[in-house]
């Protein structure tokens, strides 16, 4: 692997302790997947320290203490509690102290703290070709195929990339692999968000880790910012896709052609309403239709998602006994609040809830919390959501059941108290 | 282990340090996010050649890594927990998530060894590891294709 002067110099520890450890990874990094050399990033979605991971808080204090700072802009990720209202989710007290203690260490080491999956409706927005890292598959996926910018997968590396500014070039970094591997015709006509979340469910299992390609009448106009998230987060979840191209949406792309590189493959996948039916069948098996939960905000809501709850929230109250739960990041929440759409929210008796969600909060069974933070998950018989990421990781982390439906269903399922099952919408 | 006992076996080093362990041998694909309980390291995913068995201290041998993007905290989980592998030996490279995870927990990892790993390593056999040169350190007995083993 070929390192500039500088480089060497960050690798021999000419820059400090933390950027000689966080280069050292990245060489090794760049090595096993035989990057050539490294290239400047822009933009860094880093890893928050998580409470309920063993002494994962502690590894970002110790990046602090080590001297770390930022080399480049950085949102931090979704955190596990809610550092300023966590007794609205029952979380305990110690969890949600140990969470502040990462905000602490991220604030040190220079990052925005924005404890979200969605940083850029926080205002994180990456341009077109902008080299950048994000340990979150959803950011990944957006970034790449929304903006433009230029992300892999990673994991925790990408606090490493931060600190040093720098990733080794691999992957879709590179021009050869930002091209698409499969063509998906879409017959069906999604309507509503948690249409494209259905969507993307369905496609990321056929496409696994490679580039779908999408084309058909769905396409004919073009979907708004917070479908093409919810279609993106969806790939990202049942497959291994980091890049979906949409022409004409997706930089550089104007034609399907240009997306496979000028040769138009055939179509290899075609979903109709039947497939996208099939989804929101499969993430419904709560047998009684009983639930404890009813959530909205996966990915973690935008400004346009949260004006949206409150037309279907205002002057309305939910079902006693029912809990709703909207997920915004602070941001956005702070901006909703100014707007006077978190007052008609809570108004409802919806609980607002930032830095965390339903299957990164105290309700995960996955997670392995230090003993004495006295973390016990509760036991929830299923969950209402709009979302298919929400949906599979509800069923693998909190380990209960899903009923998955569309956005003014699970409104209403609170309001009403009994499920309300996704109802198709014609086309308008 | 002796080296008048042992052979060198060549393979690509991928996470640089040297371990010993006995081997495991799990002849499916490992997601590392769910298979394995990252608290006592036993393997509880859908892994019929492993299953229940633990990964604690072994040189684990396993053909390729399932890819998310969330796997490397769950290597380095096992190794807060004091139960990760000593080692990994896959046949494919593993998925770049898996790679940062045994970086941060110092587990080395070599993959593309030049022989048939899962013919040549039974459960219980002493190894060692060298992730920086890309070497299986094995008993002098072990051959591909070897016979059965008393």
């Amino acid at each position: 692997m070929r390192l500039t002067a500088e480089e060497e110099a960050m690798l021999s520890g000419v820059r400090g302790p933390a950027v000689q450890r966080a280069m050292d990874g990245l060489v090794q990094l760049g090595r096993a997947f035989g990057a050539a050399e490294m290239v400047p990033i822009g933009y860094a979605h880093v890893h928050a320290g998580m409470a309920l991971y063993l002494h994962d808080v502690e590894l970002m204090e110790e990046l602090a203490d080590l001297g770390a700072r930022m080399a480049v802009p950085a949102s931090v990720n979704i955190a596990n509690a809610d550092t300023v209202n966590w007794a609205q989710t029952g979380a305990p007290e110690k969890l949600a102290r140990l969470q502040q203690r990462a905000a602490t260490a991220q604030h040190r080491l220079g990052a925005s703290c924005s404890f979200t999956c969605t940083p850029y409706w926080a205002g994180h927005w990456p341009t077109w070709n902008t080299h950048m890292t994000s340990i979150e598959s959803t950011v990944t996926i957006f970034c790449n195929s929304v903006l433009g910018a230029r992300s892999n997968r990673d994991g925790f590396f990408a606090v490493y990339a931060a600190i040093a500014g720098r990733y080794p070039k691999f992957g879709y970094h590179l021009d050869e692999n930002r091209r698409g591997t499969h063509r998906v015709h879409v017959s069906a006509s999604p309507c509503v968000t948690s249409d494209w979340s259905a969507l993307g469910y369905f496609v990321g299992r056929q496409v696994g880790s490679g580039v779908p390609v999408f084309e058909g009448p769905a396409f004919s106009r073009r979907p708004s910012l917070d479908d093409l998230d919810a279609l993106g987060a969806a790939l990202a979840t049942s497959g291994g896709v980091a890049l979906f191209i949409v022409p004409g949406v997706t930089p550089p792309f104007t034609t399907v052609a240009d997306a496979f590189g000028g040769t138009l493959p055939p179509v290899t996948i075609d979903v109709g309403e039947r497939e996208i039916s099939q989804i929101y069948a499969e993430l419904c098996n709560a047998p009684d239709e009983q639930f404890d939960l009813v959530h909205l905000g996966c990915p973690h809501a935008s400004f346009e998602e949260m004006k949206l709850y409150a037309e279907m929230l205002a002057d309305k109250k939910i079902a006693r006994g029912v809990e709703l739960w909207i997920t915004t990041s602070r941001a956005v929440r702070t901006m909703a609040s100014e707007a006077g759409i978190v007052s008609v929210l809570e108004a409802s008796g919806a609980k607002i809830i930032s830095d965390t969600c339903p299957i990164s909060c105290h309700f995960a069974r996955t997670v392995s919390p230090d003993p004495a933070l006295e973390v016990s998950p509760p036991r929830l018989r299923s969950v209402v959501l709009d979302s298919a990421k929400q949906a599979k990781y509800v069923r693998d982390m909190i380990q209960c059941a899903t009923l998955f439906t569309g956005t003014s269903e699970a409104v209403e399922t609170a309001l009403s108290g009994r499920f309300v099952p996704r109802r198709i919408h014609a086309v308008s | 282990m002796a080296n008048s006992e042992a052979r060198e076996v060549f393979g690509r080093g991928i996470v640089r340090g040297v371990a010993q362990g006995e081997v495991l041998v799990c002849k499916e694909a490992i997601s590392f996010l769910g298979d394995l309980d990252i608290r006592s390291g036993r393997i509880v995913g859908n892994l019929p050649s492993a299953q229940g068995k633990s990964v604690k201290g072994r040189v684990l041998v396993f053909p390729a890594t399932i890819g998310s993007a969330g796997a490397w905290r769950f290597l380095y989980q096992l190794f807060k927990h004091g139960a990760a592998p000593a080692a990994l030996v896959t046949r494919e490279p593993p998925d770049p998530s898996v790679v940062q995870g045994a970086i941060l927990a110092g587990i080395p990892i070599i993959c593309e060894v030049a022989e048939p790993i899962e013919q040549l390593l039974r459960d219980g056999d002493l190894v060692e590891v060298d992730g920086g040169r890309g070497v299986l350190l094995v008993a002098a007995s072990a051959a591909p294709g070897r016979g059965s083993r008393a």
